[in-house]
């Protein structure tokens, strides 16, 4: 029982709404209570991709029914809690804002201790609750909303390689799906696609390939794949459905060689840190694309380095991973105060230059 | 006979933080601070204040009161979702009112509430002694057809008024979260659906204007 924690954790970034309960004893495994994720595609698939007052006006009104829903399935209360863990950013800031005044409510009510966490870092340290994966590791996040490797070192230590300058690629693949008239979510309806078709028939670009760094762009790959849909639209009036499989095939592909050149680039980085054991773990939604999943697995063979994906229900977005990453924070002797701020923007490595966003704003990741 | 309920109103719906500690209808604390941004970080002090100064903890408390709008969507929220969170924290009610009913609280019926909704518009409610009408959003000048109650209250009253000789704008008769508290107060002995903002505006989105590709080929 010594120094036992147990944190509620909750999420509202995006597009999902969940609440879970993580216990962790030092030295062991941590442990995943409940975990409820509570998503919206629904509500946002008739306008092609997510639409934030949408979301924020859903977090709103399933945010406490959701922690309930999670603290039902742990059998527990409020009171056998020994803190509450909250995406404070970045993210669509309406969504952050409900989720952060919830927590704000509960910690208030409870006396329980509130901690701020970095979505990102939920992520990021998601291999530390599945696998208890030691530091440092090279992580790679890439979802809907972000693209970053990133060299973990500790909880609150993270160096950012390169990611995105632009789009992110589940961003692309939603993008190339809406081109292509396929369903949202677009990830799982392109890689469906993409199973029937023929990479090699578009030579779509490999963008910043011929550049050195880490640093990466998608949105020059998803025009690439609407000029070559407009050219066979012009040419004979629509798509056939075998022109659809290979766009999607060869889109797929593009982002694959993109994505496992730029990490075998951040492994020769991170083996300076000559890591006792390496690994390397993926997260975010696009993880879960088996052809993606399949080259970064290459990659890291390759390499000799260990390769990791959490399953996708933790590779997507979920409140385990906050709970998880405030559990870390709260041994670190971080906790914040009532004051705490949602922040739509919020690099998880504050030393690096901004990716993007710049101006008074700051940068966004 | 049992002490009266302490109840703890709030409201962010605008451009202020206000909140309000009453015992019963009785005002123990009040603290309106106009504010254009930062709510989400002022608003839980500030209730920790108002706690303090009426001597309650937020143990004490029988019943949270929270605005629910129409007002600014996400100001709307922070007191919302920081309500419905208490509730879940102190196993208490937590009771939401609109803004037209909070203005409406203690006036005399039939009474118009107006606020002045941006966009050249304005939200409108009319309350009879029966109850409210249908909220309703638009222009001032179709809601002065709509509209019948001889008494008009809220930020866009006098707007309207003019365009209504004979009507009567009666000046509000309580800071907003006092009037939330003491319309909560009301509907405490009954049970109440969880707070949920109010918006009475769509959440302006469209759908996407570029038709898909068509598929020659497409299964039936």
């Amino acid at each position: 029982m010594q120094n036992r924690l147990t944190f509620l954790g909750i999420e509202s970034s995006c597009d999902d709404t969940a609440a879970a309960v993580v216990r962790h004893v030092p030295g062991g495994r941590a442990e995943i209570l409940s975990s409820v994720v509570d998503g919206q595609t629904a509500l946002h698939a008739p306008f092609g991709g997510v639409v934030p007052e949408i979301a924020a006006r859903a977090h709103a009104e399933r945010l406490d029914h959701c922690v309930e829903a999670a603290l039902a399935g742990a059998g527990l209360t409020l009171a056998d809690l020994d803190g509450v863990a909250v995406t404070a950013g970045p993210g669509l800031i309406g969504g952050v804002l409900s989720g952060v005044m919830c927590a704000k409510g509960i910690a208030a009510a409870t006396g329980l201790p509130l901690v701020g966490v970095n979505h990102l870092a939920g992520h990021a340290l998601t291999p530390r609750l599945t696998d208890g994966l030691e530091f440092p590791y090279l992580m790679l996040l890439v979802s809907g909303g972000h693209c970053q490797l990133l060299i973990a070192r500790g909880a609150e230590d993270f160096t950012r390689l390169g990611g995105s300058i632009d789009d992110a690629p589940g961003e692309a693949f939603d993008k190339t799906a809406k081109l292509l008239g396929l369903r949202q979510p677009g990830g799982p309806e392109v890689e469906a696609e993409a199973r029937q078709g023929d990479p090699r028939r578009f030579a779509f670009p490999r963008p910043l390939l011929d550049r050195p760094g880490c640093d990466m762009s998608f949105s020059g790959l998803k025009t690439a794949v609407l000029r070559a849909r407009d050219g066979l639209i012009a040419a004979q009036g629509g798509l056939l459905r075998q022109d659809r499989a290979d766009l999607c095939a060869g889109f797929q592909e593009a982002v694959a060689a993109v994505l496992a050149e730029k990490t075998r680039r951040a492994l020769a980085v991170y083996s300076a840190d000559a890591p006792v054991a390496p690994a390397f773990a993926v997260a975010g939604g696009v993880a879960a694309n088996s052809r993606i999943r399949e080259a970064l697995e290459t990659v890291c063979a390759g390499a000799g380095v260990r390769f990791l994906a959490p399953p996708l229900r933790l590779c997507t977005d979920n409140a385990a991973m906050i709970a998880w990453a405030g559990i870390e924070r709260f041994r670190l002797g971080l906790r914040d105060g009532m004051d705490l701020a949602a922040r739509p923007r919020w690099p998880l490595d504050q030393t690096s230059a901004p990716l993007l966003g710049f101006g008074k704003k700051g940068a966004k990741a | 006979m049992p002490p009266e309920p302490l109840i703890l109103a709030f409201d962010t719906s605008a451009a202020h933080c206000a909140a309000a500690l009453l015992r019963g209808d009785a005002v123990l604390a009040a603290r309106e601070e106009p504010m254009e941004k930062g709510q989400a970080e002022r608003l839980m002090p500030l209730l920790e204040e108002v706690l303090a100064k009426g001597g309650a903890g937020w143990r004490d408390l029988a019943a949270l009161a929270v605005g629910t709008g129409p007002g600014n969507f996400t100001g709307v929220r922070i007191a919302v979702a920081a309500a419905r969170g208490l509730a879940l924290g102190l196993n208490v009610p937590a009771i939401g009112v609109t803004r037209f009913a909070a203005l409406a609280h203690g006036q005399p019926r039939p009474v118009a509430v107006i606020e002045d909704a941006r966009r050249g518009e304005a939200y409108a409610q009319e309350f009879g002694a029966a109850g409210g009408s249908a909220a309703q959003i638009g222009a001032l000048d179709s809601l002065s057809m709509a509209i019948t109650a001889p008494c008009l209250a809220g930020s866009a009253a006098c707007a309207l008024a003019v365009l209504r000789p004979g009507a009567v704008v009666l000046p509000p008769l309580f800071p907003i979260a006092v009037a939330i508290g003491r319309e909560a107060l009301l509907r405490l002995a009954t049970p109440q659906p969880r707070p949920a903002p109010f918006y009475l505006r769509g959440a302006d989105a469209a759908p996407p204007s570029d038709p898909p590709p068509v598929i020659l080929d497409a299964l039936p």
